[in-house]
């Protein structure tokens, strides 16, 4: 019996449908089965999804589309002319800074034998030392008048061992107040990265309700859901209150507080 | 999709136009529940946009979407999680299907509360067998098994379709 689907489905081998047919035309019992089971496929096909309306559905994804791709060529732009200023600009200061630190350091283990150090505890301080020096370099630059300067500082976040107040602070300040797009999405991924700190978590909430793009509303949906963010669900329920938002976004910050919510 | 792939992203229109119903009938039958699947379906066409690179072309398009859409559907599971058996309770069907229901005969009712009954693998290869208009390969393809196994999985699908069936309408 096992067969009778497989006949039905045309899956049957040129061989194996004769011989099924022969069967049929010979046992009348066989073509019992086979007809019930043929009527039950058939009633199967019958059950009928919901209608739905495709060209409302259609427009919603195309929207969406629209977001997607101002996103991804923005960000695109961003990160050409990132990777060539990067390749010089920055290895160039980077490098100066670790000259500096090296004969620095060179210079005191000359004239100080009291304070003599163990290789490891050099490479550490040196370490802490450049790490220090990133800070001071993120701090400055986040406050540069280039969008593109100002993603470079945001992206030395990850460089930084040690992110204190300072750092989340201008994090903070920048994903609620830079008129960029894209500055202020790469600030929120770095701060994404950073939501062990409770002051962090805390700040991302607060930012919801002073992003204003489509963009953003998006990420930050998209940040809280990743984050599982419980007490993002007031200012989401907040967005969702302002007049002419996007449609996406609705949908999104719906779909989102409901799977906060579970 | 091999535009899309290189980064011809209008086509995605065309592509949703072809094959947003068949996803999204795939995704109610799975579900029972209208309004996600309408958002799965969108959440599909998205993930085929994020993950465009991953589309080899070597296969069959519908074998990849309908791979994005089972992933979608487990996400939507775990977000359910109530189900442990992945039956379908009766308060999770629709107004809609209600109202179908209730204009079929009897029967078909019948029909469509024991497929609602059947465990989820049961439910799944008799949905994409009977609805979704796709062979044994394609539909080993999707769910990684063979065409061998199709028909087992089927022929034990169906038997298991009509054992509770035969029990409801007693």
């Amino acid at each position: 019996m096992e067969n009778i689907l497989d006949y039905i489905n045309g899956e049957l081998s040129a061989e194996e449908k004769l011989q099924f047919e022969k069967k049929l035309n010979e046992d009348a019992m066989f073509r019992m089965v086979y007809e019930e089971e043929l009527t039950l496929w058939n009633m199967l096909g019958s059950i009928e999804s919901p209608s739905i309306d495709t060209a409302k559905a259609k427009n919603r994804f195309l929207q969406t589309l629209d977001v997607y791709k101002e996103a991804s060529v923005q960000v695109k732009g961003v990160s050409f002319i990132q990777k060539l200023k990067a390749l010089w600009s920055f290895q160039l200061k980077l490098s100066y800074a670790l000259a500096f630190l090296v004969a620095g350091l060179g210079i005191g283990l000359i004239f100080s034998n009291k304070n003599k150090l163990s290789g490891d505890q050099e490479i550490a301080q040196l370490t802490s030392e450049v790490s220090e020096m990133k800070q001071v370099m993120m701090l400055s630059l986040i406050e540069n008048p280039s969008a593109t300067e100002r993603i470079r500082a945001v992206n030395m976040t990850s460089e930084i061992k040690n992110v204190d107040d300072k750092v989340i602070d201008a994090l903070l300040t920048t994903l609620n107040n830079d008129a960029n797009d894209n500055v202020r999405l790469m600030t929120l991924e770095a701060l994404i990265e950073l939501a062990h700190n409770a002051k962090v978590r805390e700040g991302l909430v607060k930012s919801i309700v002073k992003q204003t793009s489509p963009l953003m509303q998006t990420a930050m949906a998209d940040a809280m859901l990743k984050l599982q963010e419980k007490d993002s669900i007031k200012p989401l329920k907040k967005i969702l209150k302002q007049e002419n938002l996007n449609s996406t976004v609705k949908g999104k910050v719906e779909d989102t507080i409901q799977k906060i919510l579970i | 999709m091999l535009k899309v792939k290189t980064g011809d992203l209008d086509r995605m229109g065309l592509l949703f136009e072809r094959h947003y119903k068949p996803l999204f009938g795939f995704l109610y039958r799975m579900s029972a529940d209208k309004e996600n699947s309408k958002d799965m379906a969108q959440n599909v066409f998205l993930r085929m946009l994020k993950y465009r690179h991953t589309y080899k072309g070597d296969g069959e398009f519908k074998t990849w979407m309908y791979h994005l859409a089972r992933n979608v559907l487990n996400d939507y599971y775990k977000s359910k999680s109530k189900q442990s058996d992945g039956e379908l309770k009766d308060n999770l069907l629709s107004e809609d299907t209600i109202q179908v229901n209730i204009e079929k005969n009897e029967q078909v009712q019948l029909l469509n509360s024991a497929l609602n009954k059947l465990n989820e693998e049961h439910r799944e290869i008799l949905i994409l067998s009977r609805y979704q208009e796709l062979d044994y390969k394609e539909i080993g393809s999707i769910l990684n098994i063979t065409e061998a196994n199709v028909r087992v999985k089927i022929y034990r699908a169906m038997t298991q379709l009509k054992s509770v069936f035969h029990k409801l309408a007693d």
